[in-house]
């Protein structure tokens, strides 16, 4: 299988503070990855680096066998458009949604602006089939939502991208688990064409659904860390 | 109160409007506290100067002394304004915020580059034009209507609905357009904008142009009732700052609650004989402090319900 994605020493953190250290990662085409791992062991920051949101960082990183990571990197966040429209897409933690827009108007801005009006009409629509409880809110503004639907929106936004690399950083997270089982399912019914991975401590919502669980320990991969030991 | 009071306080109320809401969205959307927002208002008022003053012989001598001479006078004036007002807006993207805008602090350094931006702009004004204040072409003529009454001036309510509209047509492209989507992306989460490909460089060129054109139109309306002079723009500054603060820095809405407040505040103060003109400046500070103790992040979430 191609290599989609290839992390080797991945170094990053915050001012003084170095959070990973020396990530290696392989993800191939069509590959589902889970991220495990306790509170404050660096899978946002993880996440966050590949997109060049975390404060520093330094490694490789290459999208399609090019190098996207650059050797040492800073400002964050300046890379990150870049990055999206290369075919990265995200779904951060805390979901960063946009409070004053309507759902839709929220999914448009997901497609950047070289996306036609048609395509993103089509885009929309086969993200409202996705998460069938957006379609009668689609003018509701988005600060008025539910954690559910914000949830829903936000991962919306990212599939907005059709980016080959999906991230998605803690779906679950301060969601009933009776709605969070209802996006992850959404997210396993995805088409895989490229990848995803997705960072969750909830360990029982990935297993059996994931190609691979990595696991992370204070900053560093752990590697494959199997289904059993976890469950 | 009166309606002379009222179109008064509308006035005010438009100009301020101007320069509040530009201030509040660069930003909300960009980051910057644009100090340079004086000097782009004082720049933009000689450029409408030097333009009518070369145009002045062509347009008599194209037009004579008709209706159509006033309207391509009137246009010339809002058109330098606006154009310069943008060039300014691109020479302070090119300044203060594309070599600084992916280094820490870039707000402290923004500030202090802008702030820089405008000394050095009055200055060089003083230097090329002098101190002296100069009249701009009257754009709406001169003369009044009466309404019930009261004297309402040509320049006051071209002022007013000249506002009005260039307003209108930015809130328009705000709401309408995919360039505006993702201005308002911007303000309202910069971390989301950029998981959506929304690029903070790209966007900060065109509203920087159109901020600036917005002050470029509040010199041209107001050198309508006061004068072009290197130092016009400060107290346009300050009053667009503070009011852009009272409305809660990023609410469009709030900066424009917070505009017709402080022009009826102004107008009601300047009308009472105990208070007068000189108690104008004191009275808008102390209304705006006191707003700032009871609500901290300005008026704005009064009238938008999903700031966070």
């Amino acid at each position: 299988m191609p290599e989609l994605l290839e992390v080797r020493q991945l170094s990053a953190g915050y001012g003084p503070l170095r959070v990973l250290h020396e990530i290696d990662l392989i993800v191939s085409q069509g590959e589902r990855v889970g991220l495990v791992g306790l509170n404050g062991h660096g899978k946002t920051t993880l996440i966050r680096a590949l997109t060049h949101m975390a404060g520093w960082q330094q490694g490789s990183i290459k999208l399609d066998g090019a190098e996207v990571g650059g050797t040492r990197s800073q400002g964050a966040g300046r890379r990150t458009p870049g990055l999206v429209k290369r075919g990265i897409g995200v779904a951060p933690q805390g979901d960063a949604i946009f409070p004053g827009l309507s759902v839709r108007r929220h999914l448009e801005c997901g497609a950047h602006s070289r996306v036609a009006w048609r395509e993103r009409r089509r885009r929309i629509d086969r993200i409202l089939d996705i998460f069938p409880p957006l379609r009668p809110l689609q003018n509701a503004v988005v600060g008025k939502l539910s954690g559910g639907e914000r949830r829903m929106v936000s991962i919306g936004r990212m599939l907005m991208t059709e980016a080959r690399l999906y991230l998605v950083d803690e779906p679950s997270l301060g969601l009933a688990p009776k709605i969070s089982q209802r996006v992850m399912e959404a997210l396993w019914n995805l088409p895989v064409d490229g990848a995803m991975i997705i960072a969750e401590q909830n360990v029982a919502l990935l297993s059996g659904k994931v190609d691979r669980l990595m696991g992370m320990h204070a900053g560093r991969m752990r590697g494959d860390v199997g289904h059993v030991e976890l469950a | 109160m009166d309606l002379g009071l009222v179109i008064y306080a509308l006035n005010l109320a438009a100009i301020y409007a101007l320069m509040a809401i530009g201030i509040s969205i660069l930003w909300s959307s960009v980051g910057i506290i644009n100090m340079a927002h004086g000097a782009t208002f004082a720049v933009s008022g000689y450029a409408a100067l030097i333009v009518t003053g070369l145009l002045k012989p062509v347009i008599a001598a194209a037009f004579g002394k008709t209706a159509l001479a006033s309207i391509v006078m009137a246009s010339a004036i809002v058109g330098s304004a606006l154009v310069a007002g943008a060039i300014c807006g691109a020479v302070i993207y090119l300044v203060a915020f594309l070599p600084i805008h992916d280094k820490p602090n870039f707000p402290v350094r923004a500030l202090i580059i802008t702030l820089g931006l405008n000394i050095a702009t009055v200055q060089g004004l003083l230097w090329i034009f002098g101190p002296r204040n100069q009249g701009l072409p009257k754009i709406f003529g001169f003369g009044r209507w009466e309404i019930w009454g009261a004297k309402i001036r040509y320049d006051q309510a071209g002022t007013i609905l000249g506002a009005i509209l260039i307003m209108a047509l930015m809130l328009a492209w705000l709401r309408f357009s995919r360039k505006g989507l993702e201005v308002r992306a911007m303000m309202q989460n910069a971390e989301g904008a950029a998981y959506s490909g929304i690029s903070r460089q790209r966007t900060a060129l065109p509203v920087l142009m159109l901020t600036g054109a917005l002050a470029g139109m509040a010199a041209a309306l107001l050198s309508q009732t006061i004068f072009v002079s290197p130092t016009a723009g400060v107290i346009p500054l300050v009053k667009g700052l503070t009011i852009a603060l009272l409305g809660g820095l990023g609410s469009v809405p709030g900066a424009l609650a917070g505009a017709v407040l402080v022009g009826f505040l102004e107008a009601i103060v300047g009308a009472i004989p105990i208070l007068g003109q000189r108690y104008v400046l004191f009275s808008t500070f102390l209304f705006v402090i006191a707003v700032l103790i009871i609500r901290p992040r300005g008026i704005g979430g009064l009238l938008d319900d999903t700031r966070e």
